[in-house]
């Protein structure tokens, strides 16, 4: 799977952030259970009454039976009975019928460990089944991209993240940039720059100095082991300064502009949905603002009128330059959109997995797949070195 | 109940007054006022149907219309925060995580509501998005995260009532299920 393998910030990759946060392979959640040696030819009866007895409720993915090989080949097979109860291996403390059942079949039981949930990845699991097995799905929703990308995929998704990039940087400042794509048909249907500042503002809060070289190691530093937390270290000095004028990465800070006023809630996320929904007006009117001409026409035809009609962002991709904050990341569970693809980490205020992560919530009506794109440095070095010399020209 | 100043129904009466609008327009029935020196300065419904777009809840209509006015006057941004620190919001039912967050990052004196949402709550029941953290140096302060006071429960089964007549008459925007829909309760 691409999102295990180390990366090197030459190379392009797209990394999936997922519902929860992930646990190294090798110390993932244990819980006790209780277990016992059995003779094979019981094993098929045992696991069915087992079954009905005390069902695995909330350890669906681990099996079982364990199944060893000891000397001489001979299968020795361990049969899970049940949880164990906490700081507990005494026989009487079993369910009266698991009681029962060690006796009529006179199990030896003992306490052993099996991981607590489901493994989310082919390595997770690996290492589950050196303590005891488990059953591994991949990800079933159908989102695409979840469980990779095709060579062709990835060239769309890295064009797109530079063109955001490119947005971001060409208004003689960084500032955050959403471009919203029809990825069925590659084609951008809106794209909009945070609009919190005045251009007034703008202009005489161009940095007067900085490094894009601090800025870079940060980059270079976020890799993927440590995507989540990197850059909280780096919420000083030049990396600051630089995101200073970002939205979504200081939503408060809008009352310090010096001149004008601007628009406090207008991050690039939220414009562009605001274009990606005057787009749908336009291109789909209502009927009742229709000539009845028209509107006979398009009620004759409402398969084809209604098929073609998106409904809000569904289907549809974003990119941002940087991870949205809770605002700008609710907007987007509440237009639909499919996926969310960023650079930067958000460490002061993103709601991707920074600070809260939206798409763990299970109680929102609608999930998006996550992924973080990492560039070749080049881009940015570029790209902000373009910003500051425009901006401050 | 009864330790509310009377003045706090009035203005819920007010929001809910919104929220019938929305209703009447085939709009999931939401509204607010916001009051500063005890007086309503705005107002606002849910449009998500009108303009297709789903951002577009009460809370955020009121917001934009203050903002603009405050442009229009002149306003400089220092002056537009202050006056929202004097604002008071009220909402037929709990901000849900993006209006939380803009309100916070409006830095609103208070928030009344009338039902919980227990499905995209940001007032508490999914996120606290009203809180703040107390222990930044003051010097921050002004650039960082503000919290509010939230009060909930404000004549929220009358809030209740209209959702449940929206979702009775169905929503005529949404997507067509892919399962049957549970019978109403």
């Amino acid at each position: 799977m691409k999102n295990t393998e180390t990366i090197s910030p030459q190379v392009c990759k797209i990394i999936h952030i997922p519902e929860k946060p992930s646990f190294l392979p090798h110390l993932q959640p244990t819980v006790n259970v209780l277990a016992a040696v059995i003779e094979p030819k019981d094993a098929n009866t045992l696991v069915r009454k087992l079954n009905q007895i005390a069902p695995l409720e909330n350890l669906r993915h681990v099996k079982r039976v364990l199944k060893k090989c000891i000397d001489g080949g001979k299968p020795q097979l361990s049969l899970l009975l049940c949880m164990a109860v906490e700081n507990d291996g005494e026989v009487d403390h079993m369910p009266s019928e698991i009681l029962e059942l060690v006796k009529s079949y006179q199990l030896s039981t003992f306490i052993t460990q099996v991981c607590k949930y489901a493994a989310t990845s082919k390595e997770e699991w690996d290492e589950q089944c050196k303590l005891w097995p488990t059953s591994y799905h991949p990800p079933t929703y159908n989102i695409s991209g979840i469980t990779g990308f095709s060579e062709e995929e990835s060239q769309s998704v890295f064009g797109f993240m530079r063109h955001t990039i490119n947005l971001a940087t060409s208004v003689g400042q960084v500032v955050n940039a959403a471009v919203i794509v029809d990825p069925s048909t590659k084609q951008v249907i809106a794209s909009a720059c945070d609009q919190v500042i005045s251009s007034a503002s703008l202009a005489n809060e161009v940095s007067k100095e900085g490094s894009c070289s601090n800025y870079l190691e940060n980059l270079k530093a976020s890799n993927l082991e440590n995507h989540q937390t990197s850059l909280l270290d780096s919420s000083v000095g030049e990396f600051k300064h630089i995101t200073i004028n970002v939205a979504c990465v200081h939503p408060w800070r809008w009352a310090l502009q010096s001149s004008g006023c601007g628009c406090p809630l207008r991050h690039a996320a939220i414009v562009a949905i605001e274009y990606s929904a005057a787009r749908d007006l336009q291109l789909f009117p209502d009927h009742k603002t229709l000539s009845p001409l028209k509107r006979q026409k398009i009620e004759s035809d409402f398969h084809s009128y209604q098929s073609l009609r998106p409904y809000l962002c569904t289907g549809y991709d974003i990119y941002l330059a940087w991870e949205p904050c809770a605002m700008c990341a609710m907007a987007l569970v509440h237009q639909r959109v499919r996926r969310i693809f960023f650079s930067f980490p958000n460490p002061n205020a993103g709601a991707l997995g920074s600070v809260h992560r939206l798409q763990g919530e299970r109680s929102l009506n609608h999930h998006y797949a996550v992924f973080r794109v990492m560039l070749p440095e080049e881009v940015f070095r570029n790209k902000i070195a373009e910003a500051k010399i425009s901006g401050s020209g | 109940m009864a330790s509310y100043a009377k003045e706090t129904f009035e203005f819920m009466k007010l929001a809910l007054e919104q929220a019938k609008d929305a209703l009447v327009n085939l709009e999931v029935p939401v509204g607010c006022v916001i009051v500063e020196d005890a007086e309503v300065i705005a107002s606002g419904r849910n449009r998500t149907t009108e303009t297709r777009n789903a951002t577009r809840h009460a809370e955020m209509e009121a917001i934009d219309f203050l903002v603009e006015q405050w442009q229009k006057n002149g306003l400089s941004a220092l002056e537009v925060s202050e006056r929202f620190s004097k604002c008071i919001l009220y909402v037929t039912c709990e901000p849900c995580i993006m209006c939380a967050a803009a309100l916070s990052y409006l830095g609103i004196k208070e928030v009344y509501y009338g039902c919980g949402n227990d499905k995209f709550g940001g007032c508490g029941s999914i996120l606290s998005l009203h809180t703040s953290c107390p222990e930044l140096p003051s010097s921050e302060l002004a650039s960082s995260k503000k919290g509010f006071k939230c009060t909930g429960g404000i004549m929220a089964s009358e809030a209740v009532s209209l959702l449940r007549s929206f979702y009775e008459q169905g929503n005529p925007n949404a997507p067509k299920p892919h399962r049957p829909l549970k019978p109403q309760v």
